[in-house]
């Protein structure tokens, strides 16, 4: 061989290196990109602020008889009670700048301060702590978004004061408040304690996190063993003919249906036919296993056809018969590659909208589903839909929700990973 | 010759694939507690003869044969066999070792088992034990029995195949070259250990290697294009073959 030659041997060789590093490299940068951004908007999310309030939880509005009834101090006039001592705080906010009248506008303005539920809040402290009727006390409770995005820096403002959300005075009563130590900036408990909410400082992830597990839980059971069954049946006993042919193209074709299709598959099956509750996971779920069947069956066939045929013959030569060579040997040679493809159809189950949207999945449900017959909704749902929300609130959720999935998907791949190498080939 | 009755007859047996024939009309007996070696050129059709005793074929739907295999009295293609009976009748050890990814004492013990040949755990062991003895493995590997099979050497392990298939205590064992994948010293603990065989099993070996036929073998049977050419003692098909096709396979003229 002459020298030449090999030089450009060489040549090609490096430049096919070179070409191949550039691709990794730009992946690996895209990818960077990606997880770093939403890391970024995302982690804000899971801090929130609160604001101590000073509150007179006033004996004659809450129980002016003395009962300790817990009812009817239940139904007292909370609302009250957090209006005055929100107020209370203007008017001391009012005093140290010497200004003695209030507008209308001014309460109404400050209120927006406040998480629309906190005489939620008072009223749950007041229950929990009885003996403090009567009392002046301080309690911790959420503020609004407006506030929470203001001082983690996500509204601008150096823009005029009519096309911010927050005006000049909403930020001196803000600043205000920070110089009186009233703020506080905690870890958000209740976005993984909490279902959907209107008040971006109310939603939580809880409802939808459940709704996922549910939904896959009933995918796995339907889909799991009828697709390993199938790929088993189909791979080691079923004749080879003109059937078993079809039977098998029909299940590659079925594995490149766009999942919408089995969105309207499931609506007019589960929903109209046989009549199963809508937005409940048991629906979802049922339609999630037809549409990860596919890919169940077609990884469990590879993983079953690549255990050697050598391994077959010898436990048919010293007498197996065909269940127990097949049940014996080749099944837990195939496990690895089984269950890797079924956590990766899940996987792909849990990331997925377009079908439950059809089943009515992709919907604002308070509650966090009890069972799966509840109607609830799911992780990609929720990021969707908090997206849709105008509310400035809203944005810095969605990318919390995204980090969330991201990490269930990046757990379930990693146990798919972990599965491999635990059963890896053996023979 | 004929005085002895036979441990396998074949007669009249044809074998297709598909619509191709491999095997053209054999008739031959082996006797009991014998070693018969089948040679012959590349293609000629000795592994699906000898795939025919145990039935092996089976696994291969465009496999069809006629003709007739007997066991003793048993007809071995006769559609009341049981095939699984058959099976622990006719052991079979292959050109590449295979055992299974499990423990060693599971690659021997799982014959016994599913059969249901021993009443417990003590006896197992007893049979496991005698089995790896019989195969001259006991020595090499009674401090690892846990260890993997595909774990040590590959005569070993295919001396652990030749373990598994007496485990089930066979009548005959069938090996298609069983040495084909192993060194010189290997073939030669292999070699020793199918002429100790004898004693208790009838063995057919297929064999590309003509001393090795030579040497373990007291029968042999010569193919050609699927057919029958030569059969008889070793020695004499060795030293003075009748056909012209037999001694210019033994010389290395063709094959
Ligand atoms: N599964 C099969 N399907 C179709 N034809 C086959 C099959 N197995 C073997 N044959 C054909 O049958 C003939 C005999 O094959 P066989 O394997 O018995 O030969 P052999 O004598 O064992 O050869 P070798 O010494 O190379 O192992 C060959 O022509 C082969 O092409
Ligand atoms: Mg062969």
């Amino acid at each position: 061989m002459n020298k030449e030659f090999l030089n450009k041997r060489y040549k090609k060789e490096k430049r096919f290196i070179l070409i191949g590093r550039v691709a990794v490299s730009l992946t690996i940068i895209f990818l960077v990109i990606l997880l770093g951004s939403i890391l970024l908007r995302g982690i804000s999310g899971f801090y929130t602020t609160n604001i101590f309030l000073t509150t007179n939880l006033s004996q004659e509005i809450i129980d002016p008889e003395n009962k300790k009834n817990v009812e009817e101090i239940y139904k007292s006039s909370w609302r009250k009670i957090a209006r005055n001592s929100i107020y209370d705080v203007l008017s001391a906010f009012n005093k140290s700048k010497n200004i003695d009248k209030i507008s209308r506008k001014d309460k109404r303005d400050f209120l927006k301060l406040f998480s629309r539920s906190s005489e939620f809040y008072i009223r749950d402290f007041t229950l929990e702590n009885l003996d403090s009727i009567g009392k002046e006390v301080k309690i911790s409770i959420p503020s609004s978004s407006l506030v929470d995005q203001f001082l983690k820096g996500k509204i601008n403002i150096a823009v005029n004061e009519d096309d911010r959300p927050i005006n000049d005075k909403q930020i001196s009563w803000i600043n205000f408040m920070v110089e009186n130590k009233m703020i506080e900036r905690k870890f958000n408990i209740n976005f993984f304690y909490k279902g959907d909410s209107r008040n971006a400082e109310e939603a939580g992830i809880l409802g939808a996190i459940v709704g996922s597990f549910f939904v896959i839980l009933v995918a796995i059971i339907v889909a799991f063993p009828v697709g390993v069954m199938s790929a088993i049946y189909l791979e080691e006993f079923a004749p080879k003919n003109k059937i078993t042919n079809i039977i098998e193209v029909n299940i590659n074709n079925l594995a490149a249906v766009p999942s919408i299709v089995f969105g309207l598959l499931g609506l007019a099956i589960f929903l109209n036919f046989f009549g199963l509750p809508r937005s409940s996971p048991l629906a979802g779920g049922l339609v999630l296993a037809l549409m990860t069947l596919p890919t169940i069956i077609i990884s469990s066939r590879v993983a079953i056809k690549s255990v050697p045929p050598s391994i077959r013959e010898a436990a048919m030569g010293i007498g197996a018969s065909k269940m127990q060579s097949v049940f014996h040997h080749v099944i837990p040679l195939a496990v690895p590659g089984i269950l890797t493809g079924t956590i990766i159809g899940m996987a792909r189950a849990l990331g997925e909208t377009a079908p439950l949207l059809m089943m009515g999945m992709v919907a604002f449900i308070v509650d966090v589903p009890q069972s799966i017959t509840d109607p609830s909704t799911v992780l990609p749902a929720q990021i969707f839909l908090w997206s849709d929300q105008p509310e400035r609130g809203f944005e810095e959720k969605t990318a919390a929700a995204t980090i969330i999935l991201l990490v269930f998907l990046l757990t379930m791949n990693a146990l798919a990973v972990f599965l491999r190498y635990k059963y890896e080939r053996k023979w | 010759m004929s005085d002895i009755k036979p441990k396998i007859s074949v007669s009249n047996l044809n074998v297709f694939y598909g619509s191709k024939q491999a095997i053209f009309d054999i008739n031959m007996s082996i006797n009991s507690k014998e070693v018969t070696a089948f040679i012959g050129p590349s293609g000629c059709g000795k592994s699906t003869l000898l795939r025919c005793f145990n039935r092996m074929n089976d696994l291969i739907d465009i496999c069809k044969i006629n003709g007739s295999i007997k066991l003793d009295d048993l007809e071995v293609y006769s559609k009341k066999i049981d095939i699984v009976r058959l099976r622990t009748r006719v052991g079979m050890v292959f050109q590449k070792p295979n055992p299974f990814p499990k423990s060693i004492y599971d690659n021997v013990a799982y014959g016994p088992k599913i059969h249901g040949l021993c009443k417990d755990v003590s006896e197992l062991d007893g049979i496991v034990e005698k089995s790896l003895q019989s195969a001259g493995l006991w020595e090499e590997v009674k401090d690892r029995l846990h260890e993997p099979g595909t774990g040590i050497s590959g005569g070993q392990q295919q001396r652990l195949c030749i373990a598994r298939a007496i485990a089930t205590n066979p009548e005959v064992i069938l090996m298609d070259e069983p040495c084909s994948a192993l060194d010189p010293i290997a073939t030669a603990k292999v070699e020793e250990l199918i002429d100790s065989l004898k004693k208790n099993f009838t063995i057919i070996i297929v064999t590309h290697n003509m001393q090795q036929a030579a040497r373990v073998s007291q029968k042999t049977a010569f193919f050609h294009l699927g057919a029958l050419i030569e059969f008889g003692n070793t020695d004499k098909v060795f030293t003075s073959p009748e056909k012209e096709k037999t001694s210019d396979y033994i010389t290395g003229r063709f094959g």
